[in-house]
């Protein structure tokens, strides 16, 4: 239990867990995004730590410099301006039903938890630690290869159509 | 070498998730609710390489790349939407949308 695996396991939890919660209980949607952006560092470390480098490091890649780049982007402009002069930006999100939306999220994490207890996975015994980034790209290659250029097309015509939609119309 | 058991990851992933829905169900601004469902997608995808960890055939990794990019295109889609309702409405509360019946 006290292998250095276990120890930067148990920081990564901290890391991730505390800036999730951190992300339901602030109200300023900068600072979430902040700390949306240190969630997905402490998951691309797991994903390091479940032997998924090439996970890992696309996580990062896309998550932390694509996605939080937009978000950053739609968090400026749309942001509400406040009436009164001489305030700064308004960024402080409304916040309803707090008791019952935290009733629901501890129901959903203790029954998942009950559940995943109730099961006996099978433990494997010789895992393996070298990196995987030879047998994805054969895989990408081989029986993924048309999901591969399917995904491809797909997110051509996702990115056109964020363009067209964003565009101003008048 | 003493490895990290599954179920830690399946906690980690769970937690995420709950903390995910409750954002969405509490705030009230949709750049928030998106996050939330950012959020969400990773518990399910970390759920997923957990269990890839020990397949040969690396299928939930290949999933996982693969819902990796959709989360990609759902992202960039919803901001354009979310810019374009801002245009028009000049706010981008959920409470603001009512059904005329």
């Amino acid at each position: 239990m006290n292998s250095p695996l276990m120890i930067g396991f148990l920081a990564l939890t901290m890391l991730t867990c505390g800036s999730a919660f951190y992300m339901l209980w602030t109200k300023n949607v900068l600072h979430a995004a902040l700390a949306m952006f240190m969630t997905m560092l402490g998951l691309a470390g797991f994903y390091v730590l479940a032997f998924a480098d090439v996970m890992a490091v696309s996580h990062l890649m896309i998550y932390v410099g694509g996605v939080l780049i937009l978000i950053l982007f739609g968090i400026m402009m749309t942001s509400q301006r406040s009436v009164e002069a001489g305030q700064s930006n308004e960024l402080w999100t409304e916040q309803k039903g707090r008791f019952w939306a935290i009733s629901i999220g501890l129901t959903v994490f203790l029954g998942l938890s009950w559940l995943m207890g109730q099961q006996h996975f099978y433990a494997f015994t010789d895992l393996d630690q070298h990196s995987k980034l030879g047998q994805v790209g054969l895989s990408f290659m081989l029986e993924y290869s048309f999901p591969f250029e399917l995904t491809g097309i797909f997110l051509l015509i996702a990115l056109v159509g964020a363009t067209y939609i964003a565009k101003n119309h008048e | 070498m003493n490895e990290i058991p599954l179920i830690f990851f399946l906690w980690v992933g769970a937690f995420l998730f709950a903390t995910g829905l409750s954002i969405i169900l509490i705030k009230r601004n949709v750049i928030f609710v998106l996050m939330g469902i950012e959020l969400m997608l990773n518990a399910a995808n970390l759920n997923l390489i957990a269990f890839s960890r020990g397949d040969e055939l690396n299928q939930g990794l290949m999933l996982g790349l693969f819902v990796l990019v959709i989360g990609v295109c759902e992202m960039s889609i919803a901001l354009a939407i979310i810019l374009q309702v801002y245009r028009r409405f000049r706010k981008i509360d959920i409470d603001q949308f009512q059904s005329r019946n």
